[in-house]
């Protein structure tokens, strides 16, 4: 698997790197700005790429454009958004293309090496991950969507938008896969998901759920 | 008699010179609205106060303090007045051994003709009278009316103005400081943090579970991502990074989104705010949608934000059950708090059965 990498912090493109490495996980370029990283994009074609939010110059949101435009160009390109905080609004543009293969984590969980490879795994086979904080955002909400659901879609959903395939699900809340399958089968309906969108379902569920106004 | 001339020419020399400096402060005053109009006003008013204080024989008393406009005004007028009378009277003194020397049918008129010896020494005596009696007491009364300095309310209303200036000033390099300090702390002890944790992260994977070590590293491991989220707490509490990347705006509509209630934002405010106003909207906002979620029971609330003639607007509105009560809960006292370091002012009106509005005015110069 080949990453790029956009970072404009040695600190942290240094220990990503060695995350990386240490799982046997090639790095093929480091961008330390918007376009340097669009570039990088095209010329590597990378799996999976890794972006900070705060870029130069401004470091403000630069990371979450120059993810948009670079998946403009390369449409379905895996990314993994890495932040200081999460904000519900946030993912919700990441995903607005529908395409999936985004996701988006608090910086923090880089350190949990295990996990972290998992989502950056997760993201390169096209889920999408969502950071437990975005979620517990998503889940204290009141809005009808939520109200529709059991407690039990409600966990079943919570975990699918973390990037959690059904196996890890049922392993989780200790049901089975079957049960699971079916909690999956609710959400989609009470979501108002037509059955025949294939794998990008779990994709649109968890942006029906970030698109709820209220 | 030597020492009353004496002072009859200091004084008919200072109320004639004032009649120059009346004309000249009229004709210039509209220059003091000029670039650095004011600064001159201020040194050409120095320069008359000395004057006046060499009458006087008091030491140079330096220019005026406070409001200019009306002192200017009313030091030309009754320096042009008396000025004017002084020159009258000096002249008809002035006339009295060379009136013959016109035309008869065209006589020296200070206000009135000087035609024949009688009317030259009848006026000229009234104008020495003038000069020596009535001229030291009147250049006196002017010259201690031209050091008099500002009345109290007026310096109050200086003061204020220069306290409002220096607190603007002071808020303005608190919020820089504040985006200072959050840029710093991500950039360095945040980022220097994840890469510790990364680096104990790997070592603990490639030592298993089963090493002697690997409890300390263990530890080790997870103190750094405690530290990590306390670090991202505290960052959060002093400058909200959402402000940051997304300015006001995109904050709120940030803020909105996570209310349990549907939010309706309505945000007129074009140009920059100073950054310790937008912290404090920010953080009025939360505290105010925290109380809708908590205890309004609301359908829907209303957060609005205005400029108004140099003061920033934030209301929040709800159609909930009202009734709030300031001495339970610490949301609309930390309002209050917020506010009130920035010398603004907080309205909550809350009756029994709703709805709840909370208005917040924040003086913010542009």
């Amino acid at each position: 698997m080949r990453v790029v990498i956009a970072e404009d912090n040695v600190l942290l493109s240094a220990g990503v790197e060695l995350l990386l490495a240490s799982k046997g996980i090639e790095v093929a370029a480091v961008a330390t700005d918007g376009p340097g990283f669009v570039a990088a994009v095209l010329r590597h074609r990378p799996d999976v790429t890794i972006v900070d939010v705060r870029l130069p110059p401004a470091f403000r949101d630069e990371g979450v454009r120059a993810a948009i435009q670079a998946r403009r160009s390369r449409p379905g390109l895996p990314v993994l958004v890495l932040s200081q905080y999460v904000e519900r609004v946030y993912a919700r543009e990441l995903l607005a293309d529908g395409g999936g293969a985004v996701g988006y984590l608090l910086k923090d969980r880089v350190a949990r090496v295990s996990e972290f490879v998992t989502a950056l795994r997760s993201v390169a086979a096209g889920g999408t991950v969502m950071d437990p904080d975005v979620v517990e955002q998503l889940m204290s909400g009141r809005d009808r969507l939520v109200d529709a659901l059991t407690a039990r879609e409600r966990e079943v959903l919570a975990l699918m938008a973390q990037g959690h395939g059904n196996a890890t699900i049922a392993r989780r809340l200790v049901i089975t896969e079957n049960a699971v399958h079916k909690h999956v089968g609710n959400v989609f309906a009470k979501l108002g998901l037509p059955p025949d969108e294939g794998g990008h379902r779990r994709v649109l569920a968890v942006l029906a759920y970030l698109d709820s106004e209220r | 008699m030597r020492e009353r001339l004496t002072r009859a020419v200091r004084s008919c020399g200072y109320l004639l010179t004032g009649l120059g400096c009346g004309l000249a402060t009229l004709v210039l005053l509209p220059a003091a609205a000029l670039p650095g109009g004011t600064a001159r006003l201020r040194r050409w008013t120095g320069w008359n106060r000395r004057r006046a204080a060499a009458l006087l024989c008091l030491p140079d008393p330096g220019p005026r303090d406070g409001r200019l406009l009306p002192w200017s005004l009313e030091f030309a007028l009754t320096g042009m007045i008396t000025g004017f009378a002084t020159f009258i009277a000096a002249g008809r003194v002035a006339v009295v051994p060379v009136w013959w020397l016109y035309p008869e049918d065209r006589p020296v008129v200070l206000l009135a003709p000087v035609d024949s010896w009688g009317s030259a020494l009848g006026y000229g005596a009234l104008g020495l009278v003038f000069l020596c009696w009535a001229g030291p007491p009147l250049a006196h009364a002017l010259a201690r009316r031209c050091l008099s300095g500002p009345t109290e309310r007026e310096w109050l209303a200086e003061r204020v103005m220069e306290l409002g200036e220096s607190r603007a000033a002071v808020v303005d390099a608190h919020g820089a400081e504040l985006r200072r300090i959050e840029r710093d702390l991500h950039d360095g002890a945040q980022a220097r943090l994840v890469a510790i944790a990364i680096r104990l992260g790997v070592a603990r994977e490639a030592l298993g579970e089963n090493d002697p070590v690997a409890q300390l590293l263990r530890e080790a491991h997870e103190g750094a991502q405690e530290a990590m989220v306390e670090l991202r707490e505290v960052i959060r509490t002093m400058y909200p990074p959402v402000l940051v990347d997304r300015g006001l705006g995109g904050a709120l509509a940030a803020l909105a989104a996570r209310c349990d209630v549907p939010v309706h934002l309505d945000d007129s405010v074009r140009g920059p705010l100073p950054a310790a106003i937008e912290a404090a909207a920010y953080f009025i906002v939360a505290e105010a949608l925290t109380n809708v979620s908590k205890h309004s029971r609301a359908g829907r609330a209303d957060v609005r934000l205005a400029r108004e003639r140099g003061v920033l607007l934030v209301e929040v509105a709800d159609d909930g059950v009202g009734g709030v009560d300031e001495t339970r809960g610490t949301g609309v006292i930390g309002i209050r708090r917020r506010a009130a370091a920035l010398d603004g002012t907080v309205s909550v009106t809350g009756p029994p059965n709703g709805p709840t509005r909370i208005v917040v005015r924040l003086p913010c110069a542009s």
